[in-house]
């Protein structure tokens, strides 16, 4: 094994630590021994290896340590679960998350995009007035933070020197940056899937959970005892629940259900066409309005600002619209209910940028204003301050405010609890809107940076001051695993699709901006690979752009091949699903075959000491063969007044019951029963042995029975 | 490194390291946290392997375990002596398994110790009775705790004996991807 194999073995040993601390001395002295013997030649080669090693990893413990450090908040966030569990720190803990996309993309095109322009910078003219931290026009139009200051020669500091082209650093910094963040939210939701997908079709009742449901993260008493209260609020709940069997619906009342889930769903895409056709007039309305130019200048800076207000509101109030609908509509199950919220909010979130960025690749693009992009850039810059505004608004209202009406006026309300699926869909939109305006308006990360760290001391404020620990169940790892897939699908891919339609369809604007006159944005790529080919040395590169890059053949095979992995991988999966299901009913059958083997064999033991027959008890004992009990009269209280438990393995294994009497039948004289010592061995046993096979035949084929009710039982709930 | 500390010598340290979850820096803070719980009884010095072993009651008091409805089966599985009280390795294992970077099968394991109270390897009914109790207080009448442990019971047990094996809760944890993050205390 290699060290960082042992090393991880020895972690993972469920031993006390002078245990490990043996082994692991052990196991090094072994090491040593072993290198000490061998040949000098090979002990070099070892000792470096070993050497390279040992760097590397001390190398990673200082890294991850430095990493630890730089970790924000902390105690912040361990307050937080302390107070609140788990699953409201999920949305701070996606908010931090976040976070390290910004400050990443702030630093990369800082250094590599922004810092080069202030070298070669023009001069700025207008003035400042303190609209533009609103309305990002006016005095910032001409500064760093559009994409149309950027100049497109490349910039030579000292004469003679190796000069940095502009147009290749813009392209090169924004490509790279996404194929980092690509990748690294691949990794996440694989390690997130990994981890916290349950196989839905293995969900089979609440009851096992009970052991898995206490947050050891809960720290704060208050929080604790609040904790306690709504478990057993939920046992009771789900015992009652368990009482009344299953709602079978006639099927008049599942059609009625049908209809209103129907009917709730049409309604929703409704409001959210009717939604993004208000944002589209408005937007083109906007274009015509700033075209014209008429008005003063404070009045078309106000103008501006109504696009970002509307779409603010709709986001704000459209899912409380969805909310009264779902008081309507009646859920099964609130998983469910959660879900289907979710899946709203995420189109019609989705269907506005969509018709924003139609807006702004199809309209504004073409249009005959001067600098597109830059245009394009303000707009993304007012609808991120405006929704962060919002978003301040919302906290104070939506939290505050209802918690003085909840405390003051309407008493019954109550507290309000956190709405961490709706402020984590703030966050992704929010996160989207960022991405896009990323190659507008490089510096929008370093806005948004300093946004989320607000935000995230307001809501943490707001939470501790306003709000009460969730009640119901929320399975914060599943849907973390489901917020991170929205971030990368719709969201991600849709930012990936707009970026890549402005690099290669689009005309870059003709008298601003790093690519000024070019015809579309790749051919600053083209030009350089052109002027590449007159260098002999960089001719892979040239291979690699011709062959890889610009041909569709390679992007076919490639996408064959990863089709016919991803279809092995499922059938691997399938199979392995049916190995477990076999395995799961060979666990089951032996388990059966154990107890009545057991039973078996204390019914001979007990049926040759002649004790007297308990027949009451006998009775009751054959009718609860599938479970075991431990001895004692206890179990016969137990079991008068218990009914209810009875019933139900009755129903479940009625075929064993019907199994039983001739099992009874056979041994009249077996009475209550003896914590059997199942290694004693009596003369009669002999005789019983066949029969006990027998026996175990006959469990096999009833438990299959069962497996095939129990099948049943899964297709109907 | 610039490590300047002189509490422990540098193989026990790299021993802890090897041995736990955590870095030097959060062995070291660990080690404080450890000491100030009773600063004059713990030396300032552990090259020499001291024997000092801090009760359970000062255990129980740090503000990470105090409300914990647990805190007493977690102290008793991880000290060496069964009742709780504990040296500076067993508060490291301790803290270590229930960190971030713990497997999900240590752990399984270690959780299932600590709902065993009578430490014979199941989960029997009583075990989970007295868990029930914990987790809402004595809240539920008798009948309702019985009846949920015997639901619970039915639900999990795999090889219907009656009581969870190891294996039996290990099952149970897959289907719970939750346990992962809420057994896991911050420190």
């Amino acid at each position: 094994m290699t060290t960082r194999e042992r090393i991880k073995a020895i972690q993972k040993m469920p031993k006390t630590m002078k245990e490990k601390r043996e082994i692991r001395n052990k196991v090094l002295m072994e090491k040593t021994r072993k290198s000490v013997s061998y040949s000098t030649e090979i002990h070099c080669c070892t000792q470096c290896m070993y050497k390279i090693a040992l760097s590397y990893r001390r190398f990673r413990n200082g890294l991850s340590e430095l990493f630890q450090s730089l970790q924000l908040w902390q105690k912040t966030l361990k307050i937080i679960g302390g107070k609140f569990g788990t699953s409201v720190l999920s949305y701070f803990v996606f908010l931090t998350w976040l976070l390290t996309f910004n400050i990443f993309s702030f630093l990369v095109n800082f250094s590599f995009i922004t810092i080069p322009q202030f070298i070669a910078a023009g001069s700025n003219n207008l003035s400042f007035t303190g609209l533009e931290l609103l309305t990002g026009a006016g005095y910032f139009q001409q500064t760093v933070l559009y994409y149309g200051f950027y100049t497109n020669s490349t910039i030579t500091k000292i004469e003679n020197s190796t000069s940095y082209d502009m147009q290749l650093a813009y392209i090169f910094t924004i490509g790279i940056y996404f194929v980092i963040c690509f990748f690294s939210l691949v990794y996440s939701m694989a390690k997130s899937f990994r981890n916290n997908f349950v196989n839905p079709h293995t969900y089979s009742g609440n009851a096992g959970k009970l052991l898995c449901i206490w947050d050891f993260n809960i720290t704060n008493e208050k929080a604790v005892r609040l904790k306690q209260k709504n478990l057993s609020t939920q046992i009771k709940e789900a015992l009652s629940e368990g009482k009344s069997e299953d709602l079978n619906l006639s099927l008049k009342q599942r059609m009625v259900h049908i209809a209103i889930h129907l009917a709730a769903w049409i309604f929703s895409l409704g409001t959210t066409a009717v939604c993004c056709t208000c944002v589209y007039y408005l937007s083109i309305n906007n274009l015509k309005l700033f075209m014209k130019g008429d008005g003063t200048e404070l009045e078309n800076q106000a103008a501006t600002l109504v696009l970002p207000i509307v779409v603010s509101l709709l986001n704000l109030l459209t899912p409380f619209i969805f909310s009264l609908l779902e008081l309507l509509e009646k859920f099964q199950y609130p998983r469910n209910q959660i879900y289907v919220t979710i899946t709203r909010n995420v189109i019609l979130k989705m269907s506005i940028i969509g018709i924003l960025c139609y807006y702004w690749l199809n309209i504004v693009a073409i249009s005959a204003t001067e600098c597109w992009e830059t245009l394009v850039g303000q707009d993304i810059y007012r609808l991120v301050v405006v929704d962060f505004l919002f978003c301040l608004l919302g906290s104070f209202f939506g939290e505050f405010v209802r918690r003085i009406i909840g405390t003051k006026c309407l008493k019954n309300l109550g507290v309000p609890e956190f709405d961490i699926a709706r402020n984590v869909l703030g966050l992704i939109y929010v996160q989207t809107l960022t991405w896009i305006g990323i190659f507008f308006s490089p510096l929008l990360p370093a806005i948004q940076m300093i946004f989320f760290f607000i935000i995230f001391y307001v809501k943490k404020v707001s939470l501790m001051m306003n709000c009460q620990p969730p009640r119901k169940v929320w399975r914060a790892s599943q849907m973390t695993t489901l917020f991170i897939f929205l971030l990368f699908f719709p969201s991600f891919t849709g930012v990936l699709s707009v970026v890549a339609i402005t690099i290669w369809r689009l005309n870059p604007s003709e008298k601003c901006g790093p690519f000024r006159g070019l015809s579309s944005i790749f051919d600053a790529v083209s030009r350089w690979i052109d002027v590449l080919t007159n260098y002999p040395r960089s001719a892979w590169v040239v291979w690699i752009y011709h062959n890889l890059i610009e041909s569709v053949h390679f992007f076919f095979i490639l996408t064959v091949i990863i089709i016919i992995i991803t279809y092995l991988y499922w059938q691997i999966i399938e199979g392995r699903k049916i190995m477990v299901r076999l395995l799961h009913e060979q666990i089951i059958n032996e388990g059966k075959d154990k107890m009545f083997l057991l039973e078996k064999l204390r019914a001979l033991q007990t049926s040759t000491r002649d004790t007297p027959a308990r027949k009451g008890a006998s009775q009751q004992f054959s009718t609860t063969s599938s479970l075991y009990q431990p001895p004692g009269q206890l179990d016969q209280q137990r079991h008068l007044s218990m009914p209810n438990y009875l019933e139900r393995p009755l129903e479940k294994n009625k075929s064993t019951f019907s199994a039983t009497p001739p099992y009874t039948a056979d041994f009249p004289e077996r009475s209550g029963f003896l914590p059997g010592d199942p290694q004693r061995q009596h003369p009669s046993t002999k005789p019983g042995v066949s029969e006990a096979l027998a026996l175990a035949m006959r469990a096999r084929q009833q438990a299959e029975r069962e497996m095939e009710d129990e099948d049943e039982e899964d297709f109907r709930s | 490194m610039g490590n300047k500390q002189t509490i422990f010598t540098p193989e026990q340290l790299d021993a802890y390291q090897d041995c736990t979850f955590f870095t030097r820096k959060e062995i070291l803070r660990l080690f404080y946290r450890y000491r100030d719980l009773a600063p004059q009884l713990v030396p300032l010095d552990y090259s020499d392997k001291p024997d000092v072993m801090l009760p359970y009651e000062l255990i129980s008091s740090m503000p990470e375990l105090k409300d914990n409805p647990f805190r007493q089966r977690i102290a008793e599985v991880f000290s060496e002596d069964g009742e709780g009280n504990m040296t500076l390795d067993d508060f490291l294992d301790m803290f270590s398994v229930l960190s971030e970077m713990a497997p999900r099968d240590l752990k399984a394991y270690y959780a299932f110790k600590i709902y065993d109270f009578n430490n014979d390897d199941y989960i029997c009914k009583s075990d989970l009775e007295k868990t029930v109790n914990k987790l809402t207080r004595h809240e539920l009448t008798p009948e309702e705790v019985s009846l949920v442990c015997e639901k619970v019971i039915e639900e999990a047990d795999l090889d219907n004996d009656g009581k969870l094996s190891l294996e039996d809760f290990q099952h149970m944890i897959v289907r719970a991807p939750d346990f992962l993050s809420t057994f896991h205390i911050r420190i």
